[in-house]
């Protein structure tokens, strides 16, 4: 697809917002396991705080979009919205997550609603899940794979790290940077899980889970709900935050039947890269931090290669603590992101961006932050940039 | 609840065998690799769909292949996902292998040290009995001529 056909891409540009965000607290909640935690209960916590932190009433919102909660019916009934005018489920998949803002901006710059609240709930932890195992066969790829104890996540993420690291020599001591890092920010974040700072001997260490990658690359298995509350530029600028305008948002893909590409993501990458930062005035240098997903360390790198950050294979070399740091040249996943913070698919690195780009903070914030990136390697992939609207 | 000790004996996953994925179990107790080709394009796909998904139509065949490809990547699995590896097993090896034919399978090492194993190793197919009605394809490093 040539450049000039995606002009229409800014359509979107600067007409939505996000106005309110809802987090629950996922440290205390860590500490406390219940296995009757619903998970629309933590959702339902997230859509009072954005509701609160929007400062929108509840008869405002018209619309609801719901991702990993099974149904929009009974996450609409908890929150007393019975007549919403637009409403979608998206699975619980990290990628959904931006995918869930693109929807929301959509419904919101078409008129078809004009408040979309944007819910998502996780009791993984209390329910026991392991994110591996679970399919012994029930789709046409695990019935291939689970002979031979195939399954997770982390292992095909690992299946690509090996083959980037026979490719292009990659050690793993970059992704103990991004752990590092990532701890490093969630040790100045009150809400993260994980707080307590760990060094390169404690990466090195850690125990395997799919070798090459081990316990300190992976995403923590916890609790929580996260809301964002979407709405237009235009109203969002008689709210009480600043504004955060989505900028430019992307979507690309690269589906196959077995997850991992031979270019690790550079194809979709870099189509939406190209795609953000033709639509966008801020280029790659005018943003203030990247919130990149971080299913599993080396997905950082695949994203960081993909959109141009660096060339193919080079990211080892890139990723220095004092880049990736909060006062670096581009701080990483400032909350902590998946790895410290919390495992919410994606969705807390969105509220972390909005946080960042109102200039919350505190301990944490980056500098000058006008600009930010939200960005999504994996089979199906999103890019966005994000404004702080200073009018 | 019942007394047996299905959990302490519980074995690994074994495929579910359905009318459209079972020529390629038949193919394997015979010690014969195939998967499906387009009878208009020729082109093999893999694992099992209903249709090609180049041509979208359902003109195709189940079709010997080589049995040779390369190691695209590997991985050692710690982790106890699933039931049925022993102890002694762990860690134990998965291989994604790129068939010389183009598709991608997910599959095992035999014959060969983890210590020996690289990517874009050539690999051939062999053949491990399950049961009656399985037969896992595995792959072992290839002593043939096949040079990629
Ligand atoms: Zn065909």
């Amino acid at each position: 697809m040539t450049q000039t056909s995606r002009a229409e891409l800014r359509n979107l540009q600067d007409k939505t917002a996000i106005v309110g965000v809802g987090t629950t607290q996922f440290g205390a909640i860590y500490r406390d396991l219940d296995p009757e935690r619903s998970a629309y209960e933590l959702g339902l916590i997230a859509f009072r705080e954005a509701l609160q932190d929007a400062g929108l009433k509840r008869s405002e919102v018209d619309g609801v979009i719901v991702s990993r909660l099974p149904h929009y019916g009974r996450m609409c009934e908890m929150i007393g919205l019975r007549h919403p005018r637009f409403v979608n489920v998206l699975p619980g998949e990290g990628r959904q997550s931006g995918i869930a803002l693109q929807y929301a901006a959509l419904a919101v710059a078409n008129g078809l609603a004009d408040v979309v609240a944007c819910i998502y709930g996780n009791n993984g932890r209390s329910s026991g899940a392991r994110y591996g195992g679970e399919d012994r066969g029930t789709t046409p790829q695990a019935m291939f794979e689970a002979p031979y104890g195939m399954t997770s996540p982390g292992a095909v993420t690992a299946m690509m790290f090996r083959r980037h690291q026979y490719r292009y020599g990659t050690t793993t001591e970059p992704l103990g940077h991004l752990a590092i890092s990532n701890r490093a920010n969630a040790a100045l974040n009150p809400n993260a899980v994980m707080q307590r700072p760990i060094t390169m001997d404690d990466y090195l260490g850690a125990r395997y889970i799919a070798e090459p990658l081990s316990l300190l690359d992976y995403c923590l298995i916890n609790d929580g709900g996260v809301c964002f509350i979407v709405t237009s530029a235009e109203r969002a600028r008689d709210l009480k935050h600043t504004p955060v305008l989505l900028h430019a948002t992307s979507q690309a893909s690269d589906i196959t039947p077995v997850y991992v590409a031979d270019d690790f993501w550079h194809e979709p990458m870099s189509q939406i890269a190209d795609d953000l930062f033709a639509v966008s005035e801020a280029q790659r240098e005018d943003l203030a931090f990247a919130k990149l997903y971080d299913n599993f360390t080396p997905t950082m790198l695949f994203t960081l290669e993909g959109m141009g950050f660096c060339e193919p294979g080079e990211s080892a070399d890139w990723i220095t603590p004092e880049r990736i740091g909060l006062h670096g040249e581009l701080p990483l996943n400032t909350s902590g992101g998946h790895t410290s913070e919390s495992y919410m698919q994606g969705w807390a690195l969105h509220v972390e961006a909005v946080r960042q780009l109102r200039r919350e903070c505190g301990d944490r914030q980056v500098a000058d932050a006008q600009y930010g990136l939200y960005a999504c390697a994996a089979p199906l992939a999103t890019g966005h940039i994000l404004k702080r609207d200073d009018r | 609840m019942s007394t047996d000790t299905t959990n302490t004996t519980e074995q690994k996953p074994l495929p579910p065998v359905n009318t459209l994925t079972k020529p390629f179990w038949d193919g394997c107790r015979e010690g014969v690799l195939q998967i499906q080709f387009c009878n208009i394009c020729d082109l093999p796909w893999f694992p099992p769909a209903e249709a090609c998904p180049r041509c979208l139509q359902d003109d195709w065949e189940w079709r010997p292949i080589s049995g040779h490809g390369a190691v695209w990547s590997w991985i050692r699995m710690w982790q106890q996902y699933f039931p049925g590896w022993s102890p002694d097993e762990y860690p134990y090896t998965v291989a994604l292998i790129k068939l010389e034919e183009g598709p991608y399978m997910y599959s095992t090492l035999v014959d060969i040290d983890d210590k020996d194993v690289s990517c874009d190793l050539s690999v051939e197919v062999e053949f491990r009995t399950v049961n009656e009605e399985i037969t896992l394809p595995v792959f072992r490093p290839s002593h043939g001529t096949t040079d990629r």
